[in-house]
């Protein structure tokens, strides 16, 4: 049981039937879920989340805290551009406060197209929060480091 | 035959956590710094070295004034609840 980084196989085909619309305010609505490994998660659940994941779920899924809730917190959209040959998106920062949380992962899935699943996202390590602040930072949005790029 | 070689990428995101509270001003700095400016490992010396000088410029700059923000909107926190009539409130505020 394990997360790992990786661009959902099943976007990579939705992207290509245009399921997928991450204009800014007119386009889908994707959220982000956060996860945790070894039965962290609510009722003791381990989250196994990688390329092969197809839409969002709630094993694993860390419980609701602070202004966290179950299903994960609403981004927002950056109209894709392009950097040179690549197109890149990206999503504002997203913060979680007064929340108790450990996290190993997310997930970022479109709640526009019946949860589909977009990105697995590996921490890298366990994250907590105490009764304070949980930020994601999304990387700059440029052709080497956008969170999604497709070069 | 004809080929087009494309690769579909995902980054990994920066994760930020505090305890009992929000973000120290430092964290907000860190944050904040990653957007403007970030200095290549391979760059040339001279250049690096001037990025790097310029970086904790800003660095410097955004720590003075981010900590003055949540100074003053503690100040203007405060100042409402004092006037509510609740002194006490205000002043745990003021001391933060």
């Amino acid at each position: 049981m394990a997360i790992t980084q990786a661009m959902c196989t099943s976007f990579k085909q939705q992207l290509l039937t245009g399921t997928h619309d991450f204009t800014t305010s007119t386009g889908n609505t994707f959220k982000l879920a956060l996860y945790a490994i070894a039965s962290g998660g609510k009722s003791s659940t381990t989250a196994t989340l990688g390329a092969s994941t197809t839409a969002f779920t709630t094993t694993g899924e860390v419980a609701s805290s602070g202004t966290y809730a179950t299903g994960g917190g609403t981004l927002t959209n950056v109209t894709p551009t392009t950097d040179g040959t690549t197109a890149i998106t990206d999503f504002a920062d997203l913060s979680f406060t007064t929340a108790t949380i450990t996290a190993r992962g997310a997930l970022i899935y479109n709640s526009s197209a019946t949860n589909a699943a977009v990105a697995a996202l590996d921490f890298g390590g366990d994250k907590t929060s105490t009764a304070g602040t949980f930020t994601i930072q999304f990387p700059t949005a440029d052709a080497s480091n956008a969170i999604i790029r497709i070069a | 035959m004809i080929s087009f070689p494309t690769e579909i990428n995902v980054t990994s995101v920066n994760v930020m956590t505090s305890d009992e509270g929000g973000l120290s001003t430092e964290q907000v700095v860190n944050l904040a710094m990653d957007r403007i400016i970030r200095v290549s490992d391979t760059a040339p010396p001279a250049i690096k070295e001037q990025a790097e000088a310029f970086q904790n410029n800003i660095r410097q700059v955004l720590y003075h004034y981010i900590e003055l923000a949540r100074r003053e909107e503690r100040g203007t926190i405060a100042n409402r609840m004092a006037k509510a009539g609740q002194e006490e409130m205000a002043d745990l505020v003021r001391r933060i």
